[in-house]
């Protein structure tokens, strides 16, 4: 009927603008993906504008799959997604449960919680790894030298002098350095997504039905077995959704990576990508396919999963 | 105002033929009921003629102009819906202005019509209140009074007393058949409810799974119900259906006697059985009868006067001249 | 009556303790932020001043002088805020659309939508470069808007979806009855009903792009530069400014974070689409 026309045109403005941002830079990916194009080069000024000329097939592919670079990217992507993941379920459980039930505050404590959450990453980086993860001057610095200075102390003192003098020199980690700055990005993660986790998963609980667990209370279960056997198969989904979007955060990380150690020892795939596009856009191009195909593994079991509720 | 006209109309979701083509005309001033069992398609054809389904071919006329293209709102009727549908967050004065606003009426006279709507409908103190502080039958009527104002060739209502209490229903029912009165409108009610459809219609359509049974006032269909499916439908308790060789005596494959048409002895009839349950309503007593060898159940409607208890032998005679016959397709035998 | 479970130690006083330390522990980064921003620069590297020291305002003071803050903070408001207003003029018709004229099709172009979120903005890092500076768009207010538009624009018509999903059918359907147009319907019904859910949308988009910190970066160089690119100019003072950069860094996230505080729940529904309710 002809009122249907124009609502249904209504959506196309939306499905326009998206579908241009989308294709557009995409294909222009792609086209690049396939032709040798760099900023800069002296010795081959014709590489430096794109052109069909400079095409170069699968050979941008093949180099970035050469470039020791580009397998420990996709590693240190994983390694990074993975760790975040891990964490950030288990914690957001753990505090779900915790604090579900009332208790006094139970409103503030929430505040607290999520709070982390709406901190911009840049500060988020900056903060943690200044202020709190400096060998020296942050907390943890400071906090490794009083234990040092305390075990000192005590070390003269009689009776348990002994024991202490058996203590090591601690020694504060640099989270900047090339082996540890990974663990920076994954601590401060952490910090900022578990209160997304729990927030989701509190939600979850309070879906939880009461009575199937007050006929468990009268089955003589035990609180753990109620967790066990009825808590956590109702997670189940929160979980798997928290687990996919994080994934699809996570994979794209850059400002926390860029902050920490200007990708030193822990470049991702989007920051490899970042560092080719300083001059080799050929492989900066290819390396962002590959991107592109890692995330739409991931989205593919999203919408696998979430897919099928969101209609009805 | 208000002759509605379908003419081989037909309705599909995707493949599945929810109307078959179906011809149907409502006069001017009826008061027609679309009833039968839920999914038989009453509410979708009522929507069609509302406009707010597509037909997926034939046409509706409204007042001799083809309609079948009209947006819902040029086609001069008013809906009641089963849910109210009031607009939450208007007021109930803005709520039965609503149509008269988006019709471009001057203010003045939107106050005028809507404070006589109001008036008729016993709404006048509720005039600034939200949906949400109102009872449901005072959302029933504000959404009766939104249909009102727009003074329409025809109201629909679809399934309006469905979300009362049983009390609240009789009431609703006597003001709806009083406004129908009143203004001697067109209407056009749905209901799964046949007793809704016999105390309001009338015209009665009998609809099963997108097909008419049989249109007719309600005695019509009372009295002389088109087949075996109308029978069972219209008329509370059900009519006794009975078929075998009680039916072959009189010629037919399925004989029909209503349970106020029986008579009952305790010495001797056509039927001998005993009593299972007796539901006592106080003016009436509804027997179920079994063992009579006829069918397996027979329900028989006696005076309350009449006392019978569980388990009594009991003597059963169809009045012979109540007597429905239908033949193997289920069909009425005249 | 429901069971009451025999209240074991750990529920009566063990769960309030332990839940107020989470809970401490993991806002306490912000508050040693905070704490730190009315320390001086001086201050603020001395493990003595750690938690008794001259609190000072001012760092708040010379941030314009520090940091040049106020440009940033300007700029941040403005793509902010007109993100968010162009996200919801766009979204809002086709998430109408969407859930009172169904198509076909309009689940899976709901998902070809979410699907764009997931593409690596990364992967368009180049293009995107190349065509904006060509087009003379790079470090532009317009671009930013345009391009935080883009990004939240998913998520927005998700979400406001499935709020326009909750209202009932009959009341559009009431609407059409009597005689609204479609533009009729958003404005009269359909806005003033979802308006809470308009606003909660509106909050977490405001969020998400104030928040926003890779394109923001990657495409202003000063005209158009947002705080999350000013925050990430001074990342590595080395201990030399922690009391000003605390100070610029409470500055940027304080208002979002209290913001945030307003739409718990919105934030779940927003970012599941739905699927965790």
């Amino acid at each position: 009927m002809s009122d249907r026309k124009l609502p249904r045109l209504l959506q196309s403005p939306a499905v326009l603008l998206l579908l241009v941002w989308m294709l557009i830079p995409l294909g222009m990916t792609l086209y690049f993906s396939f032709i040798r194009y760099v900023l800069n080069s002296l010795r081959r000024p014709e590489w430096t504008s794109p052109s069909l000329s400079n095409w170069r097939g699968f050979g941008n592919y093949e180099f970035v799959l050469n470039s020791k670079d580009f397998l420990f990217a996709i590693q240190n992507s994983l390694f990074i997604v993975c760790s975040i993941l891990f964490l950030t379920v288990i914690l957001g459980v753990l505090i779900a449960v915790l604090i579900n039930k009332s208790f006094p505050g139970q409103g503030i404590v929430r505040v607290l919680l999520i709070s982390p959450f709406f901190v911009m990453p840049a500060v988020n980086a900056v903060l943690w790894i200044n202020m709190i993860l400096d060998p020296v001057l942050g907390l943890q610095g400071i906090a490794v030298a009083n234990l040092n200075d305390l075990a000192a102390a005590l070390r003269d003192a009689p009776v348990i002098g002994w024991f202490f003098a058996l203590w090591p020199q601690l020694e504060p980690i640099s989270f900047r350095a090339t082996q540890t700055s990974a663990y920076a990005v994954i601590i401060m993660v952490t910090w900022q997504w578990t209160p997304f986790a729990v927030l989701i998963f509190m939600t979850s609980l309070q879906s939880e039905d009461q009575q199937q667990k007050e006929a468990a209370v009268l089955d003589g279960a035990s609180s753990w077995s109620q967790f066990r056997f009825l808590t956590l198969p109702h997670l189940g989904r929160p979980i798997a959704i928290v687990v996919m979007i994080q994934a699809i955060f996570h994979l794209s990380l850059y400002a926390e990576i860029e902050i920490v150690s200007r990708g030193n020892g822990n470049k991702n795939l989007p920051y490899l990508i970042g560092e080719f596009a300083n001059n080799n856009i050929g492989a900066a191009s290819a390396t962002g396919i590959f991107a592109v195909i890692l995330a739409n593994i991931v989205a593919i079991f999203l919408l696998r999963m979430v897919g099928k509720t969101l209609m009805e | 105002m208000g002759r509605i006209v379908l003419k081989s109309v037909t309705k599909s979701f995707g493949d599945v033929e929810v109307i078959p083509p179906l011809d149907l005309t409502i006069e001017e001033g009826e008061f027609a009921v679309f009833v039968g069992p839920s999914g038989c398609g009453k509410s979708t054809l009522l929507r069609m003629i509302a406009g707010l389904e597509d037909l997926s071919s034939g046409s509706i006329e409204i007042d001799g102009q083809d309609a079948t293209q009209v947006p819902p709102a040029k086609r001069g009727l008013a809906m009641v819906f089963q849910s109210y549908a009031l607009y939450p967050h208007m007021s109930v004065r803005k709520n039965i202005g609503f149509p008269l606003r988006m019709a471009k009426m001057a203010p003045a006279k939107v106050t005028a019509r809507v404070e006589t709507a109001a008036k008729s409908l016993n709404l006048m103190d509720y005039l600034d209140r939200k949906p949400a502080d109102l009872s449901g039958g005072q959302r029933q009527r504000v959404a009766i009074g939104r249909a009102i104002v727009r003074e329409p060739a025809a109201f629909l209502f679809d399934e309006p007393l469905s979300n009362l209490d049983a009390a609240l229903r009789v009431g609703m029912r006597l003001e709806i058949g009083e406004l129908h009165e009143r203004l001697q409108t067109t209407m056009i009610y749905v209901t799964h409810d046949q007793v809704e459809a016999m105390t309001m219609a009338n015209k009665i359509v009998v609809l099963r799974a997108g097909v008419i049974e049989q249109v007719g006032s309600p005695l019509e269909l009372y009295h002389r119900p088109r087949n075996t499916f109308v029978a069972g439908f219209i008329g509370s308790p059900k009519m006794n259906l009975i078929s075998g060789t009680q039916a072959q005596k009189y010629d037919a494959a399925t004989i029909g006697i209503r349970p106020e048409h029986i008579d009952v002895s305790m010495t001797e009839g056509s039927w001998e059985g005993y009593v299972g349950v007796a539901e006592h309503l106080g003016s009436d007593t509804f027997l179920h009868v079994h063992g009579s060898g006829v069918s397996e159940m027979i329900t028989v409607r006696i005076s309350g006067d009449i006392s019978v208890n569980q388990g009594d032998t009991i003597y059963l005679t169809p009045q012979s001249d109540q007597l429905h016959r239908f033949d193997a397709q289920g069909t009425r035998i005249p | 009556m429901a069971i009451v479970a025999k209240p074991s130690k750990l529920g009566t006083f063990g769960r309030p303790v332990l839940a107020w330390t989470v809970g401490l522990l993991f806002f306490f980064p912000i508050f040693w932020m905070v704490l730190t921003s009315f320390k001086t620069d001086a201050d603020a590297v001395k493990p003595e001043h750690l938690i008794f020291f001259q609190p000072t305002l001012e760092n708040y003071l010379n941030m314009t002088e520090n940091y040049d803050y106020w440009r940033f903070a300007r700029n941040s408001v403005i793509t902010a805020v007109m993100a968010t207003l162009f996200t919801l003029f766009v979204g809002i018709p086709c998430a109408y659309a969407m859930a009172f004229n169904p198509s076909r099709a309009t689940k899976d172009v709901l998902m070809w939508m979410l699907s764009t979120k997931m593409l690596p903005a990364a992967a368009v890092l180049y293009p995107m470069t190349f065509l904006t500076k060509s087009a003379g768009l790079f470090d532009t207010h317009f671009l930013i808007i345009l391009v935080l538009s883009l990004i939240n624009l998913p998520i927005v018509v998700w979400m406001l979806f499935t709020y326009f999903k909750e209202i009932p059918k009959d009341i559009i359907e009431a609407g059409k009855m009597d005689g609204v147009n479609t533009w009729g319907e958003i404005r009269e019904i359909l806005i003033p009903l979802a308006w809470g859910g308009i606003a909660a949308t509106a909050l977490l988009c405001f969020i998400f792009c104030w928040n926003e910190a890779y394109w923001t970066v990657r495409l202003t160089t000063t005209n158009a530069a947002t705080l999350s690119k000013l925050i990430e100019g001074n990342r590595a003072p080395e201990g030399l400014f922690f009391g000003r950069l605390s100070a610029v860094s409470a500055a940027a996230v304080g208002p979002i974070v209290v913001l945030g505080w307003f739409c718990q729940k919105q934030l779940v529904q927003g970012l599941t689409f739905g699927a965790v309710k």
